[in-house]
């Protein structure tokens, strides 16, 4: 029991005053993600999502003769918004 | 300030080191990605391709093939070996006469080189001189040969890492089950709790942080192995047993493919990663508080 209150303890969610004493980098975000991220955590989503978005479209999309660059657009629009408001 | 100067100065001997024997490698290999380049042929420089090479990787049966290869191995392998592993890890917490020659003994696969074990398995699974196949074949009248047979070379590899890497899963779990409190299996017990509830309610919660965390070396190190099964069969008979890592090795050497091999390497880069980073978010991640 020591032990789940020391883990509860270690994660417990900071207060808003806390958290913004805390550089921006790692600044917990209260955003739509369902897990507390920092601002690199929001950027290795979006690395994430955009790879994966480009092998797709490259896969299935492309050959139907829609650019690449299209999917490029669409996974900046989304890191933006993710890095900004995940 | 002064303890955070310190504290950078204390560490840049590292920083340094993984900056040129980790981030700078990596570069370097993303870079060689986007060309095409064959450093033996006749012109060999570089010659930058956009993402020509990733265009191709998705329409690449080898390479599909291989990753699906690779991925039920992982599947296999990580699970067989967590579930062995724990069920040893629990018997090794009990006393019993001979446990620590049979501890000493269990360890011994974990000493060995990889393209060790993989040539001992060759010799043991060869059909005309093989100890295995000659007594599947004089105990049950099981004919064996990994060379022509694919199913069969593939569980042998399969097999072999369990044999190899379980030990590992059963160390850190010791580790972990040693580490417990034992608090909450005494008043689970007064509560009237069965064994699978115990396991279920208290074990499990306590020691995901080391299950994850042996689930990851193990994860990373199955999606990239190479000599054991070089060794063992070569990445056949056909391509049954070609995985990633044999198939980054047959497109860079043989064929010295350095570009699209790079390619390669850092699409099973990319996997690793998301699927640990699944694994964290999905068991350790922390989530939000949500108000309201």
């Amino acid at each position: 029991m020591t032990e789940q209150n020391a883990t509860q303890h270690d994660t417990a969610p900071l207060s808003e005053e806390e958290n913004e004493k805390k550089p921006i980098a790692t600044q917990e975000s209260q955003g739509f993600l369902p897990i507390e991220t920092n601002a690199f955590d929001r950027c290795f989503i979006s690395v994430v999502i955009w790879v994966a978005m480009s092998l797709f479209w490259f896969r299935f999309i492309e050959p139907m003769g829609l650019s690449i660059w299209i999917s490029n657009v669409i996974a900046l629009a989304i890191a933006i918004h993710i890095v900004r408001k995940g | 300030m002064q303890s955070n100067k310190l504290g950078w100065i204390l560490l840049a001997p590292t920083l340094v080191i993984l900056f040129f024997f980790g981030v700078l490698p990596f570069l370097y290999v993303v870079f060689v990605s986007f060309h095409q380049w064959n450093p033996f042929a006749a012109s060999p420089e570089m010659i930058f391709n956009g993402a020509e090479n990733f265009r191709r990787i998705v329409f690449d049966d080898a390479f599909l093939n291989s990753l699906g290869v690779t991925v039920a191995f992982v599947v296999f392998a990580v699970l067989s070996e967590l579930i062995i592993g724990y069920l040893l890890a629990q018997a090794f917490m009990k006393e019993f006469p001979g446990k620590s020659i049979f501890r000493t003994i269990h360890t011994l696969p974990l000493i060995m080189a990889p393209i060790i074990v993989g040539s001992v398995w060759k010799l043991m699974t060869t059909p005309s001189i093989g100890i295995i196949p000659h007594y599947l074949d004089e105990w049950f009248g099981i004919t064996m040969n990994i060379g022509t047979s694919a199913p069969a070379a593939f569980m042998t590899i399969v097999i072999m890492d369990i044999w190899h890497w379980t030990p590992l899963v059963t160390l850190t779990l010791i580790a972990a089950l040693v580490s417990l409190p034992r608090d909450p299996f005494e008043q689970a017990q007064i509560d009237g709790a069965n064994k699978v509830q115990t396991f279920w309610h208290i074990t499990l919660p306590m020691i995901i942080p080391a299950v994850v965390a042996t689930v990851f070396i193990r994860l990373m190190d199955a999606l990239r192995t190479v000599d054991e099964v070089w060794m063992l069969t070569g990445g056949g008979p056909g391509s049954s047993t070609r995985f990633l890592g044999v198939h980054i090795f047959k497109e860079v050497f043989p064929k010295t493919n350095y570009g699209y091999g790079s390619t390669i390497s850092v699409i099973v880069l990319y996997l690793t990663i998301v699927v640990c980073w699944l694994l964290y978010v999905s068991m350790l991640a922390p989530r939000k508080n949500r108000k309201g």
